[in-house]
């Protein structure tokens, strides 16, 4: 059994390969590996430090008890990356928080409802980013990626902060990979019109 | 090309590096158009703040937390692997000296069975011989309990007797030790109960 700086410089494949044979240390070393992009992601997904805590442990202890099915076919990160964003996105469906701020509520019947129902949504996201921009998420880039839509936001996240190509994105994501395009394309254009006032 | 600016998609294309027919002129258009270029120029600007942006940290002991959640099992094979591995020795002489004594001891292992299995008629005579002393001597011990319990006439009478006195006498003399050993019990039952 190689002790913790030999699986430091082991490839994913070959950690895996010691997890699945019970060896803790090889557990601990991909926990070590992918704590910080895990957490990143979900950080960003749902803008809560706590619950991004909670949300990636979830993730990560799925993964690990399961870790006798991983297919070595597959890259271990995007299968652990899918595991996270899956467990994001179905507390942000749960929640249903960033839906309703952008579109209004989807129970409004008239448009000054929906209106109304984005205008006080949209306060309260406004109240939560300012709190959050006086902490970890200060810039204006991450003000505006937190108004994302949360496909578009891990579509990014993944693509840019954890270089992944299109092709991993889409099999990580479950996605078409002219569907990541788009999501990806969209989203920088997004962003960079919310980002149009600051040039100028 | 000349007529128009760039669309966001034709903006995302070149952004990508995408090679191509199409994107030629589009590269071409950028450099002739001011707008475009500047335009070009911030969405590459973006897309180096996106590529820099931070890793956030999870709160100390995180992995410690994930780790109280996950069972850790170790398959029975890789279980036998390292009960194996330990017996293996550490230095490499050790090794190459046990690797010799296991050769030594398979070869005289094999050479033994070998050798068992082409003498096998001289090793059933010898069990035969063994099981035959086994059976005097078993006959021979049954015999004195008999003559001991039964007296000689009375084992004479049951050799030489019919089927029906043998079992006669054998019911009396299982009788009478069942008889023994339940008057010993009540005795050692009053002996307690007199304490």
């Amino acid at each position: 059994m190689p002790n913790p700086d030999e699986l430091a410089t082991l490839p994913d494949a070959d950690v895996v390969r010691l997890a699945q044979q019970g060896r803790e240390l090889a557990f601990r070393e991909l926990v070590r590996r992918y704590e910080r992009p895990v957490f990143s992601l979900v950080f960003r997904m749902v803008r809560d430090r706590e619950l991004a805590e909670d949300l990636s442990q979830d993730a990560f202890v799925k993964v690990l008890n399961h870790i006798d099915r991983y297919s070595p076919e597959f890259k271990f990160s995007s299968w652990l990356f899918k595991i996270a964003n899956n467990v994001a996105i179905d507390h942000l469906r749960r929640r249903r928080i960033d839906t309703i701020s952008m579109h209004g509520s989807p129970h409004a019947s008239t448009a000054s409802e929906i209106e109304a129902s984005a205008l006080n949504l949209e306060d309260e996201q406004e109240s939560a980013l300012d709190e959050l921009e006086s902490k970890e998420l200060g810039s204006a880039i991450e003000r505006a990626i937190a108004r994302l839509r949360p496909e578009y936001r891990a579509c990014i996240m993944l693509r840019h902060v954890e270089g992944r190509s299109y092709e991993e994105i889409a099999a990580t994501l479950d996605l078409p990979l002219g569907t990541v395009k788009t999501y990806i394309h969209r989203a920088r254009h997004e962003l960079r019109k919310a980002l149009e006032p600051l040039r100028e | 090309m000349q007529d128009r600016h760039l669309r966001p998609d034709e903006i995302e294309l070149l952004l990508d590096g995408e090679e191509g027919f199409g994107v030629a002129p589009l590269r071409a258009h950028v450099r002739s158009c001011a707008s475009c270029h500047a335009e070009l120029e911030e969405a590459r600007a973006l897309l180096l703040a996106l590529d820099t942006l931070p890793d956030f940290a999870p709160s100390v002991g995180f992995a410690d937390r994930v780790m109280s959640q996950v069972q850790v099992f170790e398959p029975w094979h890789a279980a036998a692997l390292t009960t194996a591995r330990q017996f293996v020795p550490a230095t490499r002489p050790a090794r190459i000296a046990a690797g010799l004594a296991a050769a030594v001891g398979s070869g005289l292992l094999t050479a033994g069975a070998t050798w068992a299995v082409a003498r096998a008629d001289i090793g059933f005579l010898l069990a035969q011989v063994g099981l035959d002393r086994v059976r005097e001597q078993a006959g021979a011990a049954a015999s004195d309990v008999a003559t001991t319990v039964l007296g000689q006439p009375g084992l004479d009478a049951m050799l030489g007797g019919s089927a029906g006195m043998t079992a006669a006498a054998v019911g009396g003399f299982v009788a009478v030790v069942g008889m023994g050993v339940v008057g010993l019990r009540a005795l050692a039952t009053s002996s307690r109960r007199a304490r």
